[in-house]
């Protein structure tokens, strides 16, 4: 009996022990992030390194805010996520509520094929998409980036919908269409204001997705003033030295509002994430 | 009659609700993937603007002189090494998150930060943490005597990809410990509690009950992990650019250094191809094991 009871304080410790350990590497990049973005700019070259700023200042959130261009790029940012999420999520609301509630032919050979657009290497198709929004002449401007990230924000943003829209009890929409209603009715009725909080969580992980892409970005936009936050924040990176300082500092800027975002719907987020792979 | 008018409007509403999405997605997926295996058969070059057509020969050229190979084994390296790492540490971690402790929700929801953190704000802190000089890793390790002088993690080719491996192990696995958690939670507790009737050990209830009620889930997410990680970009590009040399060169990088800084458009659409036969193999099976499970009707 008394066995036992050592036995579970151990293993309790042992438990409490883990969690520690896990939160210390999880955090370690977070507050290393934190901590050079509040050291002076004399502490910051400092060999080697002080583990936590001896006198915190906010010199380089102000200095990062200063940055030329740095407002142009959190602007050109915001623009260029907004209106992917607004578009990405008017056309695949009606494709997944027609996958999750239709039954039409070939339906599994279409679901399929918007799968596994999401499943292919950028790389193989950034070549062809870049000539042809060169051709017609969009390179450099935020239509070019809003046309690429449609290609891999739709078919995710299908699947999640469709988890989200399956999950809505039928007998709503079938009660609603005895009652005389019309299938465009039922949709426009119950399902859409029913997935409000789906939608929102979709919304929120285009948004992530897209507020953080690199490679197109990178590619696609040349003239300085319009590239968006995770480009622009490489001109901090000097040629010669690098001021770590500013560069963690807008890092932070660029972290607060997915994180925010994600703070607020961690949990349609990670239902919306798993459900569709964990249906059995 | 009405029924069956009713059924048939349906089938067309069905249509026309997925048809806006189908033409986005052929228009900027499907056509621009046909178009590489099309421009894979051509030289592009700067001094050559206008494509020259080479047929199966430009593959023939690649595979036998070029850095194919050597791009091949880093991606395999990076993606194994990624892949069974988040597999091992998202797996423990879902077990240990699993447990009742006191601020078990808070802890769940620290985990996910990696994850949510902007994969270039990662990279550059992750570079900042390697730096030779400035960098808290060095500073580290000298104190444990594990290393006698500092070292350029990243500029060396024997250590590079593994720096970066080890980011993008940090920086993914809370996605596996996400499922697994998930699942873990959904295995009936009455299974646990007749096998410790039975005398079963812990080792043994792991092994034997665990392990067999979410291996769908493990297999779902070690072939989604796979994919994402063969076809990630921006870790290896902001830490290390694919050097020093073409030592953490992974099909990616290499992809868009052909095309866009050396303009080779034929050249990458022959590796972006490659690249695509072999992520099609383990695309099918995710296919199919999304199939299997009923997740697709």
């Amino acid at each position: 009996m008394r066995s036992t009871k050592r036995t579970k304080i151990f293993s309790k410790t042992v438990i409490y022990l883990l969690v520690i350990l896990l939160m210390l590497f999880v955090l370690f990049p977070f507050f290393w992030m934190a901590s050079v973005a509040l050291k002076s700019p004399n502490e910051q070259f400092k060999v080697p390194p002080t583990l936590f700023p001896t006198s915190p200042t906010l010199v380089n959130f102000f200095s990062a805010l200063r940055y030329p261009f740095f407002l142009n790029y959190l602007f050109n940012s915001i623009i260029v996520a907004s209106l992917t999420t607004l578009v990405v999520i008017s056309v695949t609301i009606l494709s997944a509520y027609s996958f999750s509630r239709i039954k039409f032919y070939f339906r599994k050979f279409f679901l399929v094929l918007i799968i596994i657009s999401q499943l292919f290497p950028l790389a193989a198709i950034i070549v062809p998409i870049y000539i042809i929004i060169s051709k017609i002449g969009l390179i450099d401007t935020y239509f070019s980036l809003i046309i690429a990230y449609l290609s891999f924000t739709v078919p995710i943003s299908v699947w999640l919908l469709r988890g989200f829209i399956a999950g809505i009890p039928q007998e709503l929409e079938e009660a609603a269409m005895v009652d005389g209603c019309s299938r465009l009715q039922a949709f426009l009725r119950i399902i859409l204001p029913l997935s409000k909080p789906g939608i929102a969580a979709t919304a929120a992980y285009v948004f992530y997705v897209t507020w953080q892409e690199f490679m197109f970005a990178l590619t696609f936009i040349t003239t300085e003033s319009k590239r968006t936050l995770p480009v622009g924040i490489l001109d901090f990176i000097g040629q010669y030295e690098t001021n770590w300082g500013n560069l963690m500092a807008a890092s932070i800027f660029v972290c607060l509002p997915v994180f925010i975002l994600f703070m607020i719907l961690q949990k349609q987020l990670v239902a919306g994430l798993t459900k569709g792979s964990l249906k059995a | 009659m009405e029924y069956k008018r009713k059924v048939k409007g349906d089938i067309l509403i069905g249509y026309i609700f997925i048809l806006p999405t189908l033409i986005l997605i052929s228009f900027i997926v499907f056509y621009p993937l046909i178009d590489t295996f099309y421009l894979s058969l051509f030289k592009t070059s700067l001094v050559l603007p206008q494509p020259k057509f080479v047929g199966w020969k430009g593959y023939w050229e690649i595979s036998t002189s070029g850095p194919l190979w050597l791009i091949i084994k880093n991606s395999l390296i990076w993606t194994i090494l990624v892949v069974i790492f988040q597999f091992i540490l998202g797996l423990s971690t879902a077990i240990l998150l699993n447990k009742d402790f006191f601020g078990r929700t808070l802890a769940r929801g620290v985990v996910i930060l990696p994850w949510v953190m902007p994969g270039i704000i990662a990279a550059m802190v992750w570079r900042l943490m390697y730096d030779p000089q400035l960098g808290i890793i060095n500073d580290f390790l000298t104190r444990l005597g594990l290393i006698k002088h500092y070292m350029a993690w990243l500029g060396q080719p024997n250590t590079a990809l593994f720096a970066v491996i080890i980011a993008a192990i940090w920086k993914g696995f809370p996605f596996s410990t996400v499922m697994y958690l998930a699942a873990l939670q959904t295995v009936p507790p009455e299974l646990y509690e007749a096998a410790e009737l039975d005398g079963a050990g812990g080792w043994q209830r792991f092994i034997n009950i665990t392990i067999p009620q979410i291996m769908p889930v493990i297999r779902v997410t070690i072939l989604l992990t796979w994919i994402l990680t063969f076809n990630y970009f921006e870790l290896v590009w902001v830490m290390t650019k694919g050097g020093p040399g073409k030592s953490s060169h992974i099909f990616p990088t290499f992809i868009y250094n052909v095309a866009f800084k050396q303009f080779r458009f034929g050249a990458a659409s022959r590796y972006a191809v490659v690249s695509f036969l072999i992520l099609l193999l383990f695309s099918i099976l995710y296919i199919r094991e999304l199939d299997k499970r009923g997740a697709l009707d």
